[in-house]
């Protein structure tokens, strides 16, 4: 007979594979927020008096990470301001940035929505549609990637925020693993966990409080706790290796339910090694255009930029 | 029997075998369990679940591959 482990109802919603536990609602949703409240203190991501700049796309992860969150501003133990990068995908953004527009109206979180015209001039759409893969441009991710760690590290400034919290979920984070291995870049490796560290007084402090949490736990949540959220798969997404990792690692935890969790505790506990080994020892500059920290004269913004000027 | 299935925006009224599980039913339809949610008359419910005649099941999405 099913029946929730910590208070016996009957209406159980999850049977955790990882671990045969069984919770109800209740249960769950408590046991979800204590434990990513348990990572941000493990990890000392968050301290009191922290202005938490919260990336907020409207997808179910960023939801659920300003719903925990603003348990923590509501303590006035810190103060968050929800920013929304409006990338411009047609068809896809505008209803996240809707539903992102509403969450923090419901809870009373201050907000921002940043387009990526406004502060680069040419939207998503309009960078893949004007280079072609065969005139060797590089796949929307890594574009979207650049220009959206530029925008947040800017605007934490702008803003006065203390640390940038991003809603990176337990799949995310293996995936990148697993990726930055089969490609051999030790350099991007280095880079991963719960929180990044400070190489210049420009970058703001990036942190993960649901590294630890299965993305489809995060479903569940924002199902059970009746959050709105933008259930929608980014229309450029087909075309990233991260996707090809994403299905492979989701056809291997089928059969072997643990083993996102074991690729990230190995990881971790290598990468104290690893980084004293390979973390580049880079100077960092301040880029001559736009003047945000860069390892070159150019950021990769710029040169991005710069490029398609030609 | 017949149950009441909903799946995004589409409703259908589908026909199944008795006896059914949710997992068999995501089976059928070709739908890997751990990227949804499954609600049977409105309340979450695991894999395991039996569907029963007359239930209204709906599938919601919550991860999106590659
Ligand atoms: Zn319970
Ligand atoms: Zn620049």
């Amino acid at each position: 007979m099913n029946s929730c482990d910590k208070c016996g109802n009957p209406n159980i919603i999850i049977k955790k594979k990882q671990s045969g536990q069984k919770l109800c609602k209740d249960c769950f949703i408590k046991s979800t927020q204590n434990k990513v409240i348990k990572d941000i203190r493990k990890y000392k991501l968050i301290k009191k008096g922290d202005k938490i700049l919260l990336g907020l796309s409207g997808g179910k992860d960023s939801v659920m990470l300003l719903d925990i969150l603003n348990s923590l501003r509501k303590r006035n133990i810190i103060d968050i301001i929800a920013v929304t990068i409006d990338e411009g995908i047609h068809g896809y953004r505008e209803e996240g940035v809707e539903i992102a527009v509403r969450n923090a109206k419901k809870l009373g979180v201050e907000h921002r929505v940043v387009k990526f015209k406004d502060y680069f001039g040419i939207t998503l759409d309009e960078i893949i549609a004007k280079n072609t893969l065969k005139d060797g441009r590089r796949n929307a991710c890594t574009y979207c990637g650049v220009f959206r760690r530029w925008i947040f590290n800017k605007v934490a400034r702008e803003e006065g925020a203390t640390k940038i919290a991003t809603g990176h979920n337990l799949d995310d984070e293996t995936q990148s693993i697993v990726m930055s291995y089969l490609e051999g870049n030790i350099h991007n490796l280095t880079r991963i966990g719960p929180k990044s560290e400070i190489k210049n007084k420009k970058f703001t402090i990036k942190i993960k409080p649901l590294r630890e949490i299965p993305e489809k736990e995060i479903g569940l949540y924002v199902i059970a706790k009746e959050l709105e959220v933008h259930f929608a798969g980014c229309p450029y997404a087909i075309e990233s290796f991260r996707g090809e990792i994403k299905d492979f690692i989701k056809q291997l935890s089928n059969e072997h339910p643990t083993i996102m969790y074991s690729t990230l505790r190995g990881f971790d506990k290598i990468k104290t090694i690893l980084k004293k080994e390979f973390s580049n020892k880079s100077i960092v500059m301040e880029c001559e255009k736009c003047g945000e920290p860069s390892a070159a004269q150019l950021c990769k913004v710029c040169s991005f930029l710069e490029s398609w000027k030609k | 029997m017949q149950i009441k299935l909903v799946i995004g925006e589409k409703v259908d009224l589908i026909e199944i075998n008795n006896n059914n599980t949710v997992k068999d039913l995501l089976k059928n339809m070709d739908i890997a369990p751990e990227t949804v949610v499954v609600k049977k008359n409105n309340c979450i419910v695991i894999d395991e679940e039996l569907v029963e005649d007359g239930d209204l099941i709906e599938v919601i999405q919550v991860i999106y591959g590659g």
